[in-house]
């Protein structure tokens, strides 16, 4: 068989080096190419990741057995000789960016797949990569370099999943630097400036939701054929919204990734919601923030064996009801005696506050005239369970009342209870907080709701006051909510109304809180859709398609409301026509419907489509194993068949 | 009573010796604490004399309790350095003591109360009701005592003459601090009927979830795409709630008129759209929530209060018991409407269920469709097909709602009947060229032919009782406990009680619940609830009752 020259470029060999020209037949097999080109290199190293890349048919040449006439190379074929693992820089969904190893020789999907086993995030075909939003780099921000995590050394040993040491995966115990990028992984960002916050993106318009899902990836084709190249930054984000079987136990990472999507979401508007469900998120993005301070904290002081111990122990004093200092404990209550002003608000009178003697005792609330009567009948009595508390507090004013709200057979009986100070304000605030939950001051909440009380306080004088005098421990309230609220009311107008969504939920731990977070965005109306611009046939004009987990959405572009929803369950088929980039799609009852992409490309939406129905058909065999196959045959288009 | 009478007179001559011991010891600088309190039970009346205990009749007995002073409990630290190991054994002894009666107290505090139930031909029952009783378990023993047929509908219903209002009960509430909030002059009652909206999110969910729908779409959804529904609603890490919408009238505060405004049902509350805005979730303003507030029917209220139609739901506290600026009055256009808002805002209030414990937390997140079949054709060459086809036969599901047995001791599944080997499924009906090779994994069991009473129609006793041993049922639970059919064709309701577990203790005596009349012992209709568990040992505040379920359908999935 007659010989023939074929030049390879090898990329440890430098940019600017000639290729290497070797003599082959064409029933040479690939793998002898590559030893013949790493053998003329003379150099040392492992070579073991390295394959041929053929430049013109943008593909690799993995199959090292197949001779060089079965993969159709001829002698000006243009191969680079390239590793397949390449540094990636990667925006994670808190916005940091770590710079990893990615596969760039398989599908997306496998890429994804090897990426979230570095990271430890569980079902990783809930995620893909997609193309950055360009940022026009301003001169002033040069000098502003982000820190870049680096995990390109981690090494996975084996296949199976990696096991926990210390709580955290094995892989990232080796090095400080390494057990800091898994501390910045799985614990919540601080939140972000209001200042940084306005200046972000956030889509306008409906239409604008649709630009960010032109950006994925093709899952079934590798990166080096999308035209990433190395060092280049793409995003990792959570793309189908349906999250399987997250355990607090195994998903930290997963768990704490997905928070910060979400909060990111909440806080650019991605997804709309009400004032009320705003004020419920800030005040869980306030207690989750303060968790991972105090946890932070306590780890760089190493007092976290203590602090579990103690938590322990106080566990266990909970749990032992049956010892008689307990209940002893639990039938005499503390109680709370001071004096404190009362003022309740009637018809056509102006009557100030007038001063008392008031115990709180169990949920109730007695006053007397004065110290001396305390042990006489009180001027009356009145439980708090289920009443409605709120705070009425003016800090700059020295102004502390309470405002409540209590039920009775004729209606709700307003009254305002005005404290001397903070600390007496603190205190009562959570004896009646606990009180309209039915708890005494004998729960072991009692101290953290004055503490939280307190904090708030304290947030909303530093808002009042000089901006300059915010510490890093403080949270400034506008962190917490979208910019729109910024320009709508004052800081000391919404402190209070955080606060007071807060109170439901001081008492959640941070996987509560995080689930909780996660739980109310999936409650939300618009949740999980993801907007594609589409033309439907036989229409005239562009139109918004909507995809969610479990049915596509037609929505009217001018108005913004649904024109008319389809359900997966009635699906019968769905075909895409490559060749005029049209979808569709036949339901039950011979409902037929089509449409061609606007902006996305036609593989995105197919993809999206059938992504779905892969997640649907997650464990139903029950085994943990990912199902990469059925996942291609469902998204991938023509090219896998 | 007689025996605790005595213990308590003993009880308090050793607290007094403790104290006088204490007190001596004790630095004089200490206020001097009261050594006895009179500790009130928690009566509705808030009785603030130490007041003789109350005729037995209708209202807990509210025993005066002395309270021992905080500084008895740890006497016996200090003095027993000082005392002769004799005395120490005394104090054990006394603590003992103190132990008992306290555990004698805190039974006698669980407030009971005598309800007198109305049955539907207009005679009423009389039970005692404790306060650790969920209303379930009150039905579970109303149909003891009685020969109705034990279908789902049945329920507890609260009216209130006054308001002209009525409420159903919900399985999992609490009976007791309800009706602790009704005057000493109440008219209200309890009754004992068959209540068809009880369950009917479950039966015909289509109807509040695609309520957009036309009637015959509705009207003919099948089965497996009912408990597709249910399952995406309730079977996810949230409770989805319909999301309703439309104009209803509402009653302005303290005023006669009626104004129209479009509301939005959220799980955060209700929202109405104001003038002059669009639906933009942003722009909406929060009419109310639902953290303390629930929703009853109001009847004829077109002529108490000149309302547009007799439609009329409120919302209110549950202690408001009269005519208040506080309640919201609502006002729909018919009573499909007014069906769907009190369906839809019960489910709301459902949602809003705390979450549970991080030990027990929701595994299972939305899972979109489920019971596809997924074939391939090849198409020609520009055209890829994915095929679709008729589902399986859903797991086999009896019912819309088969109640999970929440009993935490669960019995290992037995094995799955599909060692026959029933034949899969029949191929899907899709034409020809299906590629060998490319049939993705249907689901792994062969299932068992659909249970004998799948049918189409659910007459309204359709379901059979939930089994009392759930002590649990699944009427807008706390979530969880609804419905995910359990996809193990065994635990269906017809099943026999799962051999396995050791049954819970039995329930306590009724203290002194007297039966009204004498009843005969024999036929009792449906399964027999044997196995009740202890209201006090299940759910020992309501609350963890809810995890306790959840734990006990995780395992069941983790078992699958």
């Amino acid at each position: 068989m007659a010989a023939w020259d074929l030049s390879v470029t090898v990329e440890d060999l430098g940019p600017d080096a000639p290729p290497i020209v070797i003599s082959v037949t064409s029933d040479l097999h690939i793998g002898r190419v590559i030893l013949d080109v790493v053998q003329k290199t003379q150099l040392q190293r492992d070579w073991s990741d390295h394959a041929l890349w053929w430049e013109q048919k943008q593909q690799w040449l993995l199959r090292t057995a197949w001779t060089l006439e079965k993969c159709g190379i001829h002698a000006d074929a243009k191969l680079v000789l390239t590793p397949q693992h390449k540094p990636l820089q990667l925006g994670l969904p808190n916005g940091v960016t770590v710079r990893l190893c990615a596969c760039f020789s398989r599908a997306v999907f496998h890429t994804v797949v090897e990426i979230c086993k570095v990271l430890n995030i569980r079902h990783p075909e809930e995620l893909s990569l997609l193309r950055p939003v360009e940022v026009k780099k301003k001169k002033k921000d040069k000098d502003h370099v982000q820190n870049i995590y680096d995990l390109t050394d981690v090494s996975l040993t084996s296949d199976s999943i990696p096991c926990l040491y210390n709580g955290m995966p094995v892989h990232f115990t080796d090095s400080p630097k390494a057990e800091d990028i898994y501390k910045m992984l799985s614990m919540c960002q601080p939140s972000p400036s209001p200042e940084a916050l306005a200046k972000m993106y956030r889509p306008a318009s409906i239409v604008d939701k649709t630009h960010i899902h032109t950006r994925w990836l093709d899952s079934s084709r590798t990166l080096m054929q999308q035209g990433v190249q190395q060092d280049d930054t793409l995003w990792l984000r959570f793309k189908y919204n349906t999250f399987y079987d997250l355990e607090p136990k195994y998903d930290a990472v997963r768990l704490t990734q997905l928070y910060e999507q979400a909060r990111w979401a909440i806080l650019l508007e991605d997804i709309d919601c009400t004032e009320e469900e705003m004020m419920l998120f800030g005040a869980l993005q306030y207690h989750i923030s303060k968790l991972a301070q105090s946890e932070s904290q306590n780890r760089v002081s190493g007092i976290e064996d203590l602090d579990c111990a103690l938590q322990s122990l106080e566990l266990k004093l909970e749990g032992d009801k049956s010892g008689t200092t307990d209940m002893i404990e639990n039938m005499t209550a503390p109680e709370l005696n001071d004096y404190l002003k009362i003022f309740r608000p009637k018809r056509l009178t102006l009557k100030g506050y007038k001063q008392y003697w008031f115990k709180f005792k169990d949920t109730s609330i007695s006053y007397y005239k004065n110290q001396e009567e305390r042990f006489g009948e009180p001027i009356q009595q009145l439980n708090l369970k289920g009443s409605d508390v709120s705070p009425d507090v003016n800090v700059a004013g020295q102004k502390f009342c309470i405002k409540l709200l209590i039920p009775a057979p004729e209606g709700m009986n307003e009254l305002y209870l005005r404290c001397e100070d903070e600390q007496q304000y603190s205190q009562w605030m959570a004896a009646c907080r606990l009180g309209s939950k039915g708890l005494t001051l004998a729960d072991s909440s009692f101290q953290r709701e004055k503490k939280s009380i307190q904090s708030f306080l304290s947030m909303q004088r530093s808002n009042s006051g000089d901006q300059s005098a915010q510490t890093s421990e403080n949270i400034n309230t506008f962190s917490l909510l979208s910019p729109r609220y910024q320009k709508k009311y004052k800081a000391k107008q919404l402190t209070p109304r955080i606060l007071d969504s807060y109170q439901n939920v001081a008492r959640l731990s941070m996987t509560e809180a995080i689930l909780k977070f996660l739980q109310i965005w999936q409650a939300l109306p618009d949740f999980g859709i993801s907007y594609f611009m589409v033309r439907f046939k036989g229409s005239r004009k562009d139109e918004v398609l909507g995809i969610a987990n479990n049915r596509l959405i037609r929505i009217d572009l001018g108005v913004g409301d649904v024109v008319k929803t389809w359900r997966y369950s009635n699906m019968r088929q769905w075909n895409v026509n490559w060749d005029i980039r049209q979808v569709a799609i036949e339901f039950d009852g011979n409902i037929n419907m089509a449409f061609g992409c606007v902006t996305a490309d036609c593989k995105i939406v197919h993809e999206y489509i059938g992504g779905y129905i892969f997640m649907s058909t997650r464990g139903r065999d029950r085994s943990d194993t990912l199902n990469e196959e059925l996942f291609h045959k469902l998204t991938g288009g023509h090219e896998v068949l | 009573d007689n025996d605790l009478d005595a213990l308590m007179a003993d009880l308090m001559a050793d607290l007094d010796a403790t104290e006088k011991l204490a007190a001596e010891k004790k630095a004089a600088a200490k206020d001097p604490h009261p050594t006895l309190e009179n500790l009130h039970l928690p009566s509705p009346d808030h009785a603030s004399v130490p007041a003789p205990p109350l005729p037995p009749a209708h209202r807990a007995s509210s025993v005066p309790v002395p309270t021992p002073v905080p500084t008895s409990a740890p006497a016996p630290a200090p003095s027993s350095s000082t005392n002769p190991p004799s005395a120490e054994n005394e104090e054990q002894a006394k603590a003992d003591k103190i132990k008992l009666a306290l555990e004698k107290l805190k039974e006698a505090k669980v407030k009971k109360l005598v309800v007198k139930v109305e049955m539907t031909n207009g005679s009423s029952k009389t039970l005692m009701v404790d306060e650790r009783q969920t209303v379930r378990d009150v039905l579970d023993n109303l149909f003891e005592k009685t020969h109705c047929d034990c279908n789902v509908d049945w329920c507890l219903y609260e009216t209130n003459p006054e308001l002209q209002t009525e409420r159903g009960f919900e399985d999992h509430e609490n009976l007791v601090e309800p009706l602790s909030a009704w005057t000493r002059d109440s008219e209200n009652k309890v009754l004992f009927r068959e209540q068809e909206d009880k369950y009917a999110v479950f039966k015909n969910p289509q109807n509040f979830y695609l309520w957009k729908k036309d009637k015959k779409a509705l009207k003919d959804m099948k089965d497996k795409d009912k408990e597709l529904l249910l399952e995406e609603n309730f079977c996810g890490s949230s409770i989805i709630v319909p999301d309703l919408e439309g104009a209803l009238y509402l009653k302005e505060d303290g005023k006669k008129s009626w104004k129209q405004r479009y509301f939005l049902l959220r799980a955060s509350g209700i929202y109405y759209v104001p003038k002059g805005k669009t639906k933009t979730s942003r722009d909406l303003v929060s009419l109310v929530n639902f953290d303390n507030v629930n929703v009853y029917y109001a009847k004829e209220y077109k002529a108490k209060y000149k309302a547009p139609t007799d439609f009329c739901f409120i919302l209110k506290h549950p202690q408001i018991q009269k005519e208040s600026q506080y309640i919201k009055y609502l006002c729909c256009d018919d009573h499909r409407a007014m069906t769907l808002w009190v369906t839809g805002i019960r489910v709301a209030k459902v949602s809003k269920a705390p979450i549970s414990s991080p030990l027990t937390p929701r595994t299972r997140i939305s899972r979109g469709p489920t019971a596809h079949c997924v074939v391939f054709s090849t198409g020609s060459r520009c055209t890829r097909t994915t095929r679709l086809t008729q589902p399986l036969p859903p797991p086999p599901l009896m019912d819309v709602l088969p109640p999970p047995p929440p009993d935490p001791v669960m019995p290992p599944p037995p094995p799955l009947p599909n060692k026959g080997g029933l034949p899969p499924p029949p191929p899907p009906s899709s034409v020809t060229k299906n590629r060998g090779g490319a049939l993705p994994p249907a689901p792994v069991e062969d299932f068992p032919p659909p249970p004998p009473l799948d049918d189409g129609e659910l007459p309204p006793d359709f379901m059979p009782p939930p089994p009392p041993a759930a002590g649990v049922g699944f009427y807008l639970h706390g979530g969880e406990a609804l419905p995910p059919p359990p996809p193990d064709p065994v635990g269906l309701p017809l099943a026999p009680p799962p051999p396995g577990p050791p049954p819970p203790p039995p329930p306590p005596p009724p203290v002194g619940a007297p039966a009204p009349r004498p009843v005969l012992p024999a036929k009792r209709e449906g399964p027999a609830p044997p196995k009740r568990t202890t209201p006090g040992l299940s759910a020992p505040s309501g609350g963890d009752f809810m995890s306790e379920l959840m734990v006990a359908m995780q395992k069941k999935r983790v078992q699958q």
